[in-house]
């Protein structure tokens, strides 16, 4: 009888076990995708109330006026570095308007669109990239450069599991656009390389100008306003990463409408 | 283990069944709610930043920047 006992036990054991596992597979599929596409969705939401509840075209003009003085600094500056490009206005005038509002840890301040994804994949980008924050959309990593600014913006998203946001990363070629917006500005970005795969102590990827410890992948040689977006790889592991870069094209006013990239 | 259990709850038949619903649907909000996210961040899943610290000790890199 009590080999009985001991047998019917480790049975039940070996299936309540097997439940569990199979509940944790369908946590990770599904539930994780449910819940970051409701949460990414409500920070959309929330960012498009915001927007609409203070719109900050108004006060451009007196920011201009006040960004004035390092944005003349900011363009000999490109003189200097022998770069030109459309990335004008509307960037220097954020990066004049960057002391004043700095990224809320946790807060979603803008929206990002990659065409190549799919016509109607849009994330919201928060500031940090803590497990909590990557939950909800992308994380702005908090000591690279701030959107449209000069330097290096770079963000992190899942690959997998969270709405599998950066599912198709591999994808992006060079020419793809990366659009996004603050609710100000439209900036877009281009890919200027196929994905780089590199190990996951690879800081340099993040520098103003991205420093790979692969030097033969550096995607640029000179300062400039850049975009650095990275996942993890393989598909499922987390031995390596990929990494994607792009250089700031063009940024346009929110008033006059969304770029050409998002409605090709 | 589910014999005990079973043997334990009160009622008739039905009664029991109710119960036992009830119990695994707990169970299974628990686990949804509080275990699993819990447990999910020590599968490699998560580590999609690129950083120093997460490299070595990726399990219990402070701030989850892993």
């Amino acid at each position: 009888m009590a080999l009985r006992a001991v047998v019917r036990g480790l049975s039940e054991l070996c299936i309540t076990a097997g439940i569990l596992i199979v509940l944790f597979v369908v946590h990770l599929l599904y539930w994780t995708g449910l819940r970051a596409d409701s949460a990414s969705d409500n920070e959309i939401d929330r960012l498009h109330e915001r927007w609409a509840a203070a719109p900050r075209d108004g006060s451009a003009a007196a920011d201009e006026g006040r960004a004035g003085a390092p944005s003349r600094r900011e363009r000999e500056q490109r003189g200097r570095d022998g770069e030109t490009g459309p990335a004008g206005g509307a960037g220097e005038r954020r990066a004049g308007r960057a002391q004043q509002q700095p990224y809320r840890d946790g807060r979603s301040f803008a929206v990002m669109y990659i065409p190549r994804f799919g016509r109607d994949w849009s994330k919201p980008v928060l500031e940090s990239t803590g497990e909590q924050t990557l939950r909800r959309g992308l994380g702005h990593y908090t000591r690279t450069a701030r959107l449209g600014g000069k330097g290096n913006f770079a963000v992190a998203g899942h690959r997998r599991t969270y709405g599998d946001p950066f599912k198709d990363f591999p994808r992006l070629r060079p020419g793809d656009p990366v659009v996004l917006t603050d609710g100000d500005t439209w900036y877009t970005y281009t890919i200027v390389k196929r994905p780089y795969r590199t190990l996951p102590g690879d800081t340099g990827v993040l520098d103003a100008v991205p420093a790979p410890v692969n030097k033969a992948a550096a995607p640029f040689t000179g300062p400039g306003r850049y975009l650095t977006l990275t996942t993890c790889d393989p598909e499922w592991g987390s031995s390596h990463r990929l990494i994607a870069w792009g250089r700031l094209d063009a940024t346009r006013p929110a008033s006059e409408g969304s770029p050409g990239a998002l409605t090709r | 283990m589910y014999g005990w259990i079973w043997r334990h709850l009160p009622g008739n038949v039905w009664v029991r069944i109710l119960i036992s619903t009830v119990l695994v649907v707990g169970v299974v909000f628990l686990l949804f709610q509080y275990v699993f996210p819990w447990a999910e961040p020590m599968l490699p899943f998560n580590d999609v930043t690129v950083d120093g610290a997460a490299a070595p000790a990726a399990g219990t890199a402070p701030g989850g920047l892993v």
